[in-house]
């Protein structure tokens, strides 16, 4: 093939020249040796196959990421959305990419736009991972210093630093949650357009929220032109809003640009879940103390207690859920805080003296029979404090062997209590999922001693163990009081809207559609609260379950994209 | 490169600095680094010239290199060392750094002792050269070359047999050096004839494959913002460009162009596309709704929108978006192929590496 540009190195001339002349000094025949054997190791000996495996240790991608890593750079040639979804490694897959392009030599200056939340995350993964020198950017002279930066799109999208970030030739540029930029009218979708660059990667799990036109945008800003102009996409594509036409032919052409792995295309394999809830009978002494604060709780939320805010009369509402000790401290910190001559002060003290009567603890009771039968390791989650040390001092109390764990512990006693758990504890009492990287896929027993008022915080719990790299399926036991508020939280949101049947991640999905992730928790604290009644009370939270069920069954626009998935 | 490669590699890379080896034990190496290493691969620039300035005696810096990370020294700072790790890349580099060019003498066979008669040494020039094909992949072949200049020609697998002969960086007794009949001009002159040939024997199908992408891309392009300024001049749906121009310039062309099309009612009519519902969850919210009530009246309701469009933005015209474009798919996709030395050599040596290399060939 004639005409490809060549371009010799002969700089190497003038100096080799000078040594002759002067005889030296030469180096060691021992380096010449290393120094060639080095650029054989580095050498890129074959077009197509990916080189990056060989550098790296800590990761062990699975098939389907080294597909779709081989796809990107053979078939897409470096620009591509990566739209897998939730839990299937998106990042993982960027960065076998990134790496990829980086041994090749083909990429050097590369740039990731990711939420101002993830900066960190990113940083570190790459770090850890992958071997990649990235940086998070934090001051203006960054951008030209380091080679591999991890900034927050909205801070990129500012001046001074668009100034900087627009005037760089990027070889690569990695957006991550890109479907924040589906609309194409937004300043963060003008910015990303305007930046140079040669590869390119878009990384989302939902490139089709509620519209085609979201994704038209998203696939413009990769390869403008690619499905024509957006009128003639329209007129060829989209019948409506969420509805495609001439589906084969918009297949082939999105195919060329996006990826989706899907979780049920069995390419990664996740074990059944086994979700069972266990109910308790509370002893008639517990019911009286239950209803007793439910009734304190109840009569001063809207009255106002004077000293102690409502906050505090709702965790007081979990708590007695969860356990006394839990309730215990609250009312005595509340007692503390109320005035002298305060009616509610004798209330608290008559709630105080009922569970100093207490003998049985049905909950806990009930546990130790479940640890007995299951027989394994077991990991119970609690959200209070309370419970957890109660807890500890109830199972040694019957030969049970358990260890704390706390987000707040340093990132060395997490890792200790993980390991004392894995080689001498049956059971790991956790108040929080918290830790990312912590290693609890040996276990595959999880019990919720009690319940969340937010299921984010459920699925995190249950993703610690039920993720990739959980061998056996995975059990979990929701401890239920019957004729509580606890039963009732069950009811809705883990029974009505399925919520251990959702595939991983694919609540994420929902929430984000909804836009409710606080609010969700926020309105259940609402009904919960501010009913006259049990009935009420129970009714709302069906109309909730009614018209969380409802949004999750309209699936349009992501049929769509299951048309498009391989 | 595996474990033991590694290891093999840097254990020689230390002996060549003639570095103090502290501890080598099965699974980890300590060494004190030698100046010069500590300079390329320590890590501590400004510590050094403050030393050198200074004159202060530098305190040398030791590493523990790991090469079984599951099985790490208790109580030495360790780090792991593997092909990837930037710390081999940095060793690499000092290679490459302190390896780029010898002169050395082949020791001959021939006993100096039995015979008066002195023995010539031709002079070779040897180059080792990375080529690489690049468009937006890349491919990397490696070209060891020998000329000879007394007799001016050119052989491959140069280095292999450089390797199989005794080479040491004095003359040895009894033997005188031939003459330089080529400069390093000229042998440079006739590398380049070689390694011209040498590509023309390459199969070029991955160049042309690259063209034809490119090409295809280009036409797309082409095809994208030509509908694009047509629908422009019909009254088109760029809104941004609209905003720029009610807000910022009055641009008289684009009311010449459309004047049936007030730019204001255009722009309503985007306003209203890009935020469906006129409230949002938090207004709704604050104004004291309930979130049942809005989900009921409203269905599915969009994710908030993180940011609005702002009309200050000063956006690309299509033609400069188009330019940038191509720019980017030239960049990306046009096949270019370049030659960087690795290293290079003078060598002057008694016998011939022609058989030897016609041998190699066909084994590599």
């Amino acid at each position: 093939m004639a005409n490809i540009p060549l371009n010799i190195d002969v700089s190497w001339i003038e100096p080799l020249q000078q040594l002759l002349e002067q005889d030296g000094p030469w180096n060691k025949w021992e380096l010449f040796q290393l120094a060639l054997a080095a650029e054989e190791a580095l050498a890129v000996r074959d077009f197509d196959q990916l080189q990056c495996l060989k550098y790296l240790h800590q990761i062990e991608p699975l098939p389907h990421q080294r597909e779709t890593a081989e796809r990107v750079l053979n078939e897409m040639r470096g620009r591509a959305i990566l739209a897998d979804e939730v839990g299937l490694g998106k990042t993982i897959e960027a960065g076998l990419i990134m790496k990829e392009y980086m041994v090749r030599g083909l990429a050097k200056k590369i740039l990731i736009l990711v939420p101002a939340s993830l900066v960190i995350q990113w940083t570190k993964e790459l770090n850890q991972k992958f071997g990649i020198a990235a940086v998070a950017q934090k001051k203006e002279y960054m951008w030209r210093q380091y080679d591999v930066v991890v900034a927050s799109i909205d801070t990129a999208k500012r001046d001074p630093h668009r100034r900087h970030v627009l005037d760089i030739d990027y070889d690569m540029l990695i957006i991550d949650e890109a479907h924040k930029l589906k609309n194409k009218r937004t300043r963060n979708y003008q910015f990303v357009k305007e930046i140079k660059k040669k590869y390119c990667l878009l990384l989302t799990a939902t490139p089709i929220q509620n519209e085609m036109d979201e994704l038209y945008n998203l696939i413009n800003l990769l390869k403008p032109g690619h499905l024509g102009h957006s009128t003639t996409f329209s007129s060829n594509y989209v019948e409506g809003k969420r509805q495609a036409k001439n589906n084969e032919r918009l297949k082939g052409e999105i195919e060329k640009v996006m990826i989706r792995n899907r979780r049920s295309d069995g390419g990664v394999h996740f074990t059944s879940r086994h979700v069972q809830s266990i109910p308790i009978q509370l002893s008639p002494e517990e019911m009286e103390l239950y209803q007793g604060v439910s009734q304190f709780v109840r009569d001063h939320f809207r009255s106002g207690l004077g000293g102690v805010n409502s906050l505090a009369l709702i965790t007081l509402q979990r708590e007695v859920c969860s356990s006394r000790e839990a309730a215990f401290m609250t009312l005595y910190n509340m007692y503390q805080r109320t005035a002298e001559d305060s009616p509610a002060r004798q209330e608290i003290l008559r709630l105080v003296e009922m569970i100093k009567q207490i003998q049985t603890h049905s909950k806990a009771a009930k546990t130790v029979e479940l640890l007995k039968q299951i027989n394994d390791k077991v990991i119970i989650f609690t959200e209070y404090r309370a419970t957890q040390n109660y807890l500890q001092k109830y199972l040694s109390e019957h030969g049970i062997t358990s260890v704390p764990f706390r987000g707040g512990f340093k990132r060395s006693k997490k890792d200790w209590m993980t390991d004392l758990f894995q080689n001498r504890a049956q059971v790991l009492i956790a108040t929080e999922a918290g830790g990312e990287g912590i290693n609890l896929q040996f276990c595959n027993q999880v019990i919720n001693y009690d319940m969340p008022w937010n299921p984010m915080r459920v699925e995190q719990r249950i993703g610690r163990v039920h993720r990739l790299g959980q061998q056996r399926d995975v059990h979990i036991y929701n401890l239920s009081t019957v004729g509580t508020i606890e039963q009732h939280i069950l009811n809705l949101l883990y029974e009505k809207i399925d919520l251990f049947e959702m595939v991983i991640g694919e609540l994420d999905e929902i929430v984000e559609r909804l836009a409710l992730s606080n609010s969700l928790e926020e309105n259940l604290t609402q009904i919960i609260m501010e009913s006259q009644s049990e009935k009420e009370m129970a009714l709302k939270l069906d109309n909730m379950g009614e018209v969380i069920r409802s949004i999750r069954r309209k699936e349009e626009p992501k049929q769509i994209l299951t048309q498009f998935s391989r | 490169m595996n474990q033991l490669e590694v290891r093999q590699y840097v254990e020689k890379y230390f002996a060549a600095f003639s570095a103090h080896v502290i501890e080598a034990h099965p699974d980890y190496l300590t060494v004190k680094l030698p100046p010069e290493v500590d300079k390329d691969i320590g890590n501590r620039p400004f510590y050094w010239s403050w030393v050198e300035k200074m004159n202060i005696t530098p305190q040398p810096m030791i590493l523990t290199f790991l090469f079984h990370p599951d099985r790490p020294p208790e109580g030495i700072r360790h780090e792991p060392l593997q092909f990837g790790s930037a710390r081999l890349l940095q060793i690499f580099q000092s290679a490459a750094k302190h390896g780029r060019f010898v002169c050395l003498y082949e020791q001959g066979q021939a006993q100096p002792g039995l015979t008066r008669r002195s023995t010539a040494l031709t002079p070779w020039l040897g180059v080792n050269l990375k080529l690489s094909f690049i468009c937006d992949k890349k491919r990397d072949i490696l070209l060891y070359l020998g000329v000879n200049l007394h007799q001016p020609r050119i052989v491959h697998h140069f280095y292999p047999f450089l390797r199989t002969r005794l080479l040491s960086p004095a003359i040895p007794d009894y033997y005188y050096t031939l003459e330089r009949n080529i400069d390093l001009q000229q042998a440079a002159a006739m590398i380049r004839q070689e390694v011209e040939h040498v590509i023309a024997q390459e199969d070029a199908q991955w160049a042309a494959e690259a063209r034809k992408r490119l090409q295809e891309e280009l036409d797309i392009l082409e095809a994208y913002y030509a509908e694009l300024a047509l629908r422009e001049a019909e009254v088109d749906d760029e809104p941004p460009k609209e905003q720029e121009v009610v807000e910022h310039k009055p641009s008289p062309t684009a009311d010449s162009l459309s004047p049936q099309v007030s730019p204001q009612i255009v722009r309503n009519t985007h306003a209203e596309e890009a935020v469906p519902e006129a409230v949002d969850l938090e207004q709704f919210r604050t104004n004291g709704g309930r979130i049942l009530d809005f989900l009921r009246q409203n269905g599915i309701p969009e994710s908030v929108p993180t940011d609005q469009p702002q009309p200050e933005w000063k956006k690309s015209t299509p033609e400069e978006e188009k330019e940038r474009r191509i720019a980017e798919l030239r960049w990306q996709y046009e096949p270019r192929i370049e030659v960087n030395l690795i290293n290079a050599g003078l060598f002057y040596l008694q016998s011939s590496p022609t058989v030897v290399a016609d041998n190699l060939r066909g084994n590599m």
